[in-house]
C-alpha cells in the first residue's frame, strides 16, 4: 500500500531525512518510534504533503500512484489521512461544516454520494458515542478552545469518519490522561481492516499497550536503524533509546 | 498634489439653489471652504487619503452641471427587498419624497430637512461642501413608543452612466428618551463615468435611547465615497455601528461618536474588504466627555490585489471622564504582496480613572490551518475562502442587527470569493 524508497527531506536547509525506507501493506499495523528529533513528525508531514518540508530525493509510492506528486487534498480524497500532533485551531470554520465538507470530497473521489445534513448528522453522532464525545463540539469552532485531550479526540473522530485507507497518527497519544487514551485506542482499534493501514507514530510505548502494533520501527538520525515485532516497543522501554544509536554509530 | 476645487463654479451652483429656510446655512458654509479649503494630505487625519479625485470629479460636475442618470425602480428593489425594512430613498443626491410620504413606520416621524427647524450643522469641511450642494435632506424623529422591532433603510443610490455625479446626502436623527430603534444605511451606486457621494448622518440619543446602526457600502468600484456619521449620546443610552465596505475606489469613512452622558455606551465593529485599486481609509472617534463610560471597537480588513486601506481610531478621554473603559482593536488580513495598511490607534487621555487597550494586527492566512483544511480534503482556493470568510464572520458576527447578519454574511462571502479569485493581481 505505501512503499517509501530512501526518502530523503529537509526544512528551511536542514536535512531532517537522511534515507528512510519504509512497506506498509494493508491490514498492518505499524509503530513508528524515536527520540525527540529524529524525524518522525517529518515522516508523517512529508506523507500528508506538507511543502513546507523539501523532499531532496527518493519516492513514496500509494497503491500504484506516485505520492510526491499530487497535493495535499489529492492525497487525503484518496485515503491519506493525518492526525495532526499539534490539531490547528481555527475560529469561524464550524467543526461539523469541515467534517462534512472533508466526508464528502472523499465520498465524490470515490464515486459515492455526497451525504447529506440528516445523514451526517447521525453518523458523527454515533460516532462520538464510540470516542465519549459530547455532540456539542460539532457546532464549535474548528478545535476553537478545545483541550488537549479534546483536540486528539477530534482528530480521531475525524479519521473515524472519513475511513482513511492509510492513517498516519503523530503522537496522538501525547498530552491524553488514561480515559481519553482509552477512547482514541478504540477508536483507532475500530479503524483496523484488512484493507487498511495505520501508521502510529509515537515517543512512547504506552499506546501500543491497546493498540497492538505488527511491526516496531526505531528511527535515529533520519532513517529506520532497527525493525522489530512488538517486543522492540517494550525493549526500548526498558532501556531507552541511547543503545540503539551507539548500535547504529557503531 | 491636490487638485483645488473650482470655487467660483461651486458658489455659481450653489447661489443658484432656490431659497429655502436653509439658503443662509449654504451660504455659511461656501464661506467656511472659501476660507478653509478642502483637507489636504499636509493635514494629519489626511495623511493618507488624497480626495484630489473626488474634487476633480466635482469640478467636473461643476462644468458639466448634471442632474444625474436615471436610476431603475429595479435596482433600487433588488437591493430593499434583501432586508426587512421600510426604506427612504435618496438618488442622486436628491429625496425621494414618495419614499417620505409612503414611509409608514407608527411612531416615526419623517421629514423632509427644509420643513423642520433642524440646524443641520456644519463642523468638517467634507460636511461644508454637502451642506453648500445640499437640495434637501432628511430627519427622522423615534419616539419613545415606536415599534422596536421594524428596521428603518436609508438607501443613498447614484447613477453616472452619462454624466459625471456628486451626490450630497443629509440625514439627521433624534431618538427620544427611552426609545429604540435599528437603521440601515446602504449606499449603492452604477455607471461608468465618475462619481462622488457625500453624506452626512446626525444622529442624537437622549437618555436611555438605544439605536442599532449598520451602515453598507457597495458602490461601484470606480466611485469615491465621503461619509461622515455623528453620534451623541445622552445618559444610559447605547449605540451599536457595524460598518461593511464592499465596494468604492476612493473610501473614506469619518465615524464620530460623543458620549456626553454617564452610564452610555458604544460598541462598533467594522469589515472592510478591498482589492484592486482600491482606498477604503476608515476613521473614528471617540470623546468621553464624562464618566463612567464605554466605547469598544473591532474593525478588520482583508486586501488583495493593489488595495491600500487606513484604518484610525482615536480615543480622547476628557478631563474628568472618571470610569471611562475603551477598547479599539483592527486587524488586518493581506492576500497579495503589494496591498497596503496603514493602522493607527490613537489614545489621548486627560483622566485619572480609566482603563484603555488597544491592538493591531497585520498579517498573511496561516499556513498551518490551510494545510490542515487540505489534509481534509479541501482544494487549495476552498481552504483560502474558508479561513478568509471564517476572518470576516467575527465582524459579521458582532454587528448589530442580528437579522440581516445572514445577508451580510452572503455579500461578504461573495466578495471574498471575488478578491481570492483575482489572487494578487
Amino acid at each position: 500500500m505505501l512503499e517509501i524508497k530512501n526518502l530523503q527531506a529537509s526544512i528551511n536547509g536542514t536535512g531532517i531525512l537522511c534515507g528512510l525506507s519504509l512497506q506498509v501493506n494493508a491490514g498492518e499495523v505499524h509503530a513508528i518510534m524515536g527520540p525527540n528529533g529524529s524525524g518522525k513528525s517529518t515522516l508523517a508531514q512529508v506523507i500528508a504533503g506538507n511543502d513546507a518540508y523539501e523532499v531532496t530525493g527518493g519516492s513514496i509510492r500509494f497503491n500504484d500512484s506516485d505520492l510526491l506528486e499530487q497535493a495535499p487534498e489529492e492525497r487525503a480524497r484518496d485515503g491519506i489521512f493525518l492526525g495532526f500532533q499539534y490539531p490547528v485551531e481555527i475560529p469561524g470554520v464550524n467543526n461539523a461544516y469541515l467534517l462534512k465538507a472533508a466526508l464528502n470530497a472523499r465520498r465524490t473521489n470515490e464515486d459515492l454520494d455526497e451525504v447529506d445534513a440528516f445523514e451526517f448528522l447521525k453518523l458523527a453522532k454515533e460516532k462520538m458515542a464510540m470516542l465519549g464525545m459530547d455532540p456539542k463540539f460539532l457546532n464549535r469552532g474548528v478545535n476553537e478552545g478545545f483541550s488537549g485531550g479534546e483536540k486528539k479526540r477530534n482528530e480521531i473522530l475525524q479519521m473515524a469518519i472519513l475511513e482513511p485507507r492509510l492513517a498516519v497518527l503523530d503522537e496522538t497519544d501525547s498530552g491524553l490522561d488514561i480515559d481519553a487514551l482509552r477512547s482514541v485506542a478504540n477508536g483507532i482499534n475500530a479503524l483496523r481492516h484488512p484493507d487498511r493501514a495505520i501508521v502510529l507514530v509515537t515517543h512512547y510505548q504506552r499506546l501500543l499497550d491497546y493498540v497492538e502494533p505488527d511491526f516496531v520501527h526505531v528511527l535515529s538520525g533520519g532513517r529506520i536503524v532497527r525493525s522489530g515485532d512488538k517486543s522492540l516497543a517494550l525493549q526500548l522501554e526498558e532501556k531507552g533509546y541511547d543503545w540503539l544509536r551507539e548500535a547504529a554509530n557503531a | 498634489m491636490t487638485s483645488k476645487l473650482a470655487m467660483d463654479a461651486l458658489r455659481h451652483t450653489v447661489t443658484g439653489i432656490p431659497n429655502d429656510r436653509l439658503t443662509p446655512a449654504r451660504l455659511a458654509a461656501l464661506a467656511q471652504i472659501d476660507e478653509q479649503g478642502l483637507p489636504t494630505t499636509a493635514h494629519e487625519d489626511w495623511k493618507y487619503t488624497d480626495i484630489g479625485k473626488l474634487v476633480e470629479t466635482s469640478n467636473q460636475w461643476l462644468a458639466d452641471d448634471s442632474k444625474g442618470s436615471p436610476i431603475s425602480d429595479d435596482l433600487i428593489e433588488s437591493i430593499t427587498t434583501q432586508f426587512d425594512a421600510s426604506w427612504l430613498v435618496i438618488r442622486n443626491g436628491v429625496v425621494d419624497t414618495e419614499s417620505i410620504d409612503n414611509f409608514a413606520l407608527k411612531q416615526v416621524d419623517v421629514k423632509l430637512l427644509t420643513d423642520t427647524e433642524t440646524d443641520p450643522g456644519y463642523e468638517a469641511p467634507l460636511s461644508d461642501l454637502n451642506l453648500a450642494l445640499l437640495r434637501d435632506g432628511i430627519t427622522i424623529q423615534i419616539n419613545a413608543s415606536a415599534d422596536e422591532n421594524r428596521t428603518i433603510g436609508m438607501l443613498f443610490i447614484d447613477s453616472a452612466i452619462d454624466e459625471v455625479g456628486v451626490s450630497p446626502m443629509r440625514i439627521n436623527i433624534d431618538l427620544d428618551e427611552n426609545s429604540s430603534a435599528s437603521f440601515i444605511e446602504y449606499h449603492a451606486s452604477t455607471g461608468q463615468r465618475s462619481h462622488y457621494a457625500n453624506s452626512v448622518v446626525d444622529i442624537a440619543l437622549a437618555d436611555n435611547a438605544c439605536a442599532h446602526y449598520v451602515r453598507i457600502q457597495n458602490r461601484d468600484l470606480l466611485h469615491g465615497q465621503t461619509a461622515r456619521l455623528t453620534a451623541t449620546l445622552g445618559n444610559a443610552s447605547q449605540f451599536r455601528h457595524g460598518a461593511f465596505d464592499f465596494g468604492g475606489r476612493l473610501v473614506r469613512n469619518d465615524l464620530d461618536i460623543r458620549l456626553t452622558g454617564r452610564d452610555s455606551s458604544v460598541s462598533f465593529c467594522g469589515l472592510y474588504l478591498a482589492g484592486e485599486q482600491q482606498h477604503i481609509d476608515n476613521h473614528t472617534r471617540v470623546d468621553h466627555l464624562v464618566g463612567p463610560a464605554t466605547s469598544n471597537q473591532e474593525y478588520r480588513g482583508i486586501l488583495a490585489g493593489g488595495a491600500r486601506c487606513v484604518w484610525n481610531g482615536k480615543a480622547v478621554v476628557h478631563s474628568g471622564a472618571d470610569g471611562t473603559d475603551a477598547d479599539q482593536a483592527n486587524h488586518n488580513l493581506l492576500l497579495s504582496d503589494s496591498a497596503e495598511i496603514d493602522a493607527k490607534p490613537e489614545l489621548e487621555i486627560y483622566a485619572d480613572d480609566v482603563k484603555c487597550s488597544h491592538g493591531t494586527t497585520i498579517g498573511q492566512l496561516d499556513a498551518n490551518a490551510l494545510f490542515y483544511l487540505r489534509t481534509r480534503g479541501l482544494d487549495e482556493a476552498s481552504a483560502r475562502q474558508l479561513l478568509t470568510r471564517a476572518f470576516a464572520q467575527k465582524i459579521v458576527a458582532m454587528s448589530p442587527i442580528e437579522s440581516i447578519q445572514e445577508t451580510i454574511s452572503e455579500m461578504v462571502a461573495g466578495r471574498v470569493e471575488e478578491l481570492i479569485a483575482r489572487g494578487s493581481k
